[in-house]
């Protein structure tokens, strides 16, 4: 990317494509230092037909840099935050975009990104053992971080019935 | 030294350290008592590539399930006479991560301890300190044998 | 034809603070060809605490001193991280003092935390008198670190909305005398790392990740910064007052002229930053302006702001291994609603595939060792269950990387 990009531009360049399935988008400014230089994020709210073309059409702009995914787990629905980042290798050039997917706690699939980003297959392995989603193409479906003998329909980060609290200990109890 | 240690021990100590699941705030202080500043080698306290040439175990951090084990298995490989000193309060009593779906327990759960030190991460002098008491104990088990 | 034949063999590597006996597992299944690595799998698993889960029970403050604990050696740069989500949230504004603080213990951390790498990457080499010099170079600055925060290695000085203590103006005199005497062993560092023909032997062209699957891959800090990828947060986002100060992407060209993204290659791009770190100490030092060490001092005062806002808040940090980047969603409560942490040696697990392929066995210490990976930030535990396997272990390897330098030194 040879330009800076401003927030309202990327903003303006994925509504022109998806129009109303994008549900909400936010635009914070930071100052910091004396000099009081502002760095922006971009918070969207997107629908989950239009995810793999919308990750497309990101790939289109610049090549993003995935820092991680997040996940909520809001009852009904389980949210997927993607955070992006666009615009590096410029000073004061960087802008955050923070992509939210709302996925059905009775279907919890969305598509991988891993064809176009390879370097999302640890954080979607990290979502299907943690949260429960199950990502569709996923090249590697081992478990990462939680030992292969915990019990599979545990997922630590939901707040349902399937979560942790039957594995839970507490370190200081003193047994008589 | 420390007091009670009479005589010198026979041979060197030599120590191995284990890590079952610690930040490494305990192990970086463990490698620091080995530098220059506060050379433990002029003790004669060395650090070992394995357990069965050890005579002390250093065990830091709270145990997860999958270091449980682990470590059980590296205590039973060392011969006797074998002391083990638990480092960091994570090992001892848990510290922040007294609550936890992964940990099992502090380490007096799964091995005999003998000393405790405490501190998060604990200065190398305390952890030379503890090494010292450990073979206070070596000694008094060699001596009654 | 000749069949190759691929024996799988599964090595344990201790990574982190490494010596003889320090085992931090990470293991890796090789399939070798000889003496040539064929194919790589990284099998992650290891320091998986909780701690995410843990902080559903404990209110903002309270989660600083449990950030710091994920990791010890970068003590400083999860704090931070969190308290600036938690400063884009809230909108809490820092004042002008705290931020210049803010940088000076992040560089001083930045400058311990690569000299420790330093000794160990020489460790790995065989160096090992290496290995005791830099750590007591380590030690000079510890002493500053605790003299300005109260203790070596779990500092606690973060605050939401400013630091903790101030650097009074009798201070000053021992920071610039630490800083001196570092600066006069950093010439040292550098003919040691630098200038030596053993070292170029064992990392010159050993360990290549290459400029494309640096940004495939998503690689951060050090390690994409050596494949000429020009990604750190301090300069592409200015947090803290890095937005006033003069500071630019560090990559080896601008020592060598050119970029291989080999070991040799990082191993300039981390003394290079050192050498930075103390430029940018000197800096805050000189144009720190007065106020304010925090947005609000007393801490009920600042628990209550948070309770009554609503949001959610995404906190970037540059950790000397790379970039760091929280999550936080707070809902009213006391205990936020969700934290999540990512710390950088998570995005540098994949680039370990392509570098170790086609490596030899006894190149495999320094070549992980390169990426300086923290495993206990990273949260990782995997156990390999196979059949078919002998295990290397820590000690077995470490010999071997040893003679390997001793046959390029004859």
């Amino acid at each position: 990317m040879s330009k800076k990009l401003s927030p309202e531009e990327i903003v303006k360049y994925f509504k022109d494509e998806f129009k109303t399935k994008i549900k909400s988008t936010q635009i914070r400014k930071k100052v910091a230092g004396l000099k009081k230089k502002e760095s922006y994020s971009i918070w969207m709210k997107i629908d989950k037909s239009i995810f793999k073309p919308f990750i497309k059409r990101l790939c289109d702009l610049q090549f993003p840099h995935l820092a991680v995914t997040s996940g909520n787990d809001l009852g009904k629905t389980i949210e997927l935050i993607y955070h992006f980042t666009l615009g590096y290798g410029t000073r004061f050039g960087e802008i955050v975009l923070n992509v939210s997917v709302e996925l059905p706690k009775s279907k919890p699939e969305i598509e991988t990104i891993c064809d176009y980003i390879p370097g999302a297959l640890v954080t979607e392995r990290e979502k299907q053992e943690m949260l429960g989603v199950k990502i569709i193409g996923i090249p590697d479906t081992r478990r990462l971080f939680l030992p292969d003998d915990f019990p599979k329909g545990v997922y630590p980060w939901r707040r349902d019935e399937t979560g942790p609290e039957k594995m839970y200990k507490n370190l200081h109890e003193v047994k008589k | 030294m420390a007091k009670g240690l009479t005589k010198s021990f026979k041979k060197a100590l030599w120590v191995y350290h284990c890590n079952s699941g610690s930040c490494n705030g305990c192990d970086i202080e463990i490698i620091a008592a080995l530098c220059p500043r506060y050379d433990v080698e002029r003790f004669g306290i060395k650090l070992v590539g394995s357990p069965r040439h050890a005579d002390v175990l250093l065990v830091t951090g709270p145990v997860t399930r999958q270091m449980a084990d682990k470590v059980k298995r590296v205590y039973e490989q060392m011969p006797d006479p074998k002391a083990v000193i638990c480092v960091g309060n994570c090992g001892n009593t848990g510290d922040v991560f007294y609550e936890s779906y992964n940990l099992v327990g502090p380490i007096n759960e799964i091995l005999p301890v003998d000393v405790h030190v405490i501190g998060c991460p604990p200065r190398p002098e305390a952890i030379i300190n503890a090494v010292a008491k450990a073979w206070v104990k070596l000694e008094t088990l060699e001596a009654k044998k | 034809m000749k069949q190759k034949t691929t024996a799988k063999t599964s090595y344990h590597i201790p990574i982190g603070p490494i010596h003889p006996a320090l085992k931090e597992p990470v293991y890796f299944e090789f399939e070798i060809d000889g003496e040539r690595i064929v194919n790589v799998d990284v099998k992650l698993g290891h320091v998986h605490r909780g701690i995410e889960w843990a902080s559903r029970k404990r209110n903002p403050v309270q989660i600083l001193y449990l950030a710091e604990r994920i990791c010890g050696i970068c003590s400083y740069s999860h704090p931070a991280a969190f308290a600036l989500a938690v400063e884009d949230m809230a909108d809490i504004e820092v004042p002008e003092r705290a931020e210049y603080l803010r940088v000076i213990q992040a560089e001083l951390e930045r400058i311990c935390s690569h000299i420790l790498w330093a000794g160990v990457a020489a460790h790995e080499i065989g160096f090992d008198s290496v290995l005791y010099l830099t750590w007591e170079i380590r030690e000079k600055t510890l002493d500053l670190t605790e003299y300005l925060t109260g203790n070596r290695v779990t500092k606690a000085i973060m605050m939401i909305g400013g630091v903790r203590r101030d650097i009074t103006k009798d201070m000053i005199p021992k920071i610039t005398k630490t800083l001196k005497y570092l600066k006069d062993n950093f010439e040292k560092l550098r003919r040691i790392f630098l200038d030596d023909k053993t070292v170029k032997m064992r990392s010159q062209n050993v360990g290549i990740l290459t400029k494309e699957d640096a940004l495939k891959l998503c690689a951060v800090g050090p390690t994409t910064r050596a494949s000429g990828v020009k990604k750190d947060v301090r300069v592409d986002t200015g947090y803290f007052a890095y937005g006033d100060l003069d500071i630019d992407y560090m990559t080896p060209d601008v020592l060598t002229g050119g970029v291989n993204g080999d070991v040799y290659d990082r191993i300039i791009v981390r003394l290079l930053e050192v050498k930075q770190s103390i430029e940018l100490i000197e800096q805050c030092l000189d144009k720190m302006p007065s106020g304010d060490i925090t947005a609000e001092p007393k801490i009920a005062k600042l628990l209550a702001q948070l309770k009554k806002v609503n949001g959610e808040g995404v906190g970037r940090y540059e950790a000397p291994r790379g970039e760091d980047i929280h999550y936080v969603k707070l809902d009213g409560n006391d205990a936020p609603f969700t934290w999540k942490v990512r710390a950088p040696t998570y995005n540098n697990i994949l680039p370990w595939i392509p570098m170790l392929k086609g490596e030899q066995i006894a190149d495999i210490p320094i070549v992980a060792a390169s990426t300086d990976p923290c495993i206990s930030c990273t949260n990782r535990v995997a156990i390999v269950n196979n059949e078919n396997r002998y295990e290397l272990d820590k000690e077995e390897l470490h010999r071997l990387s040893i003679e390997k330098t001793r046959r390029l030194m004859k």
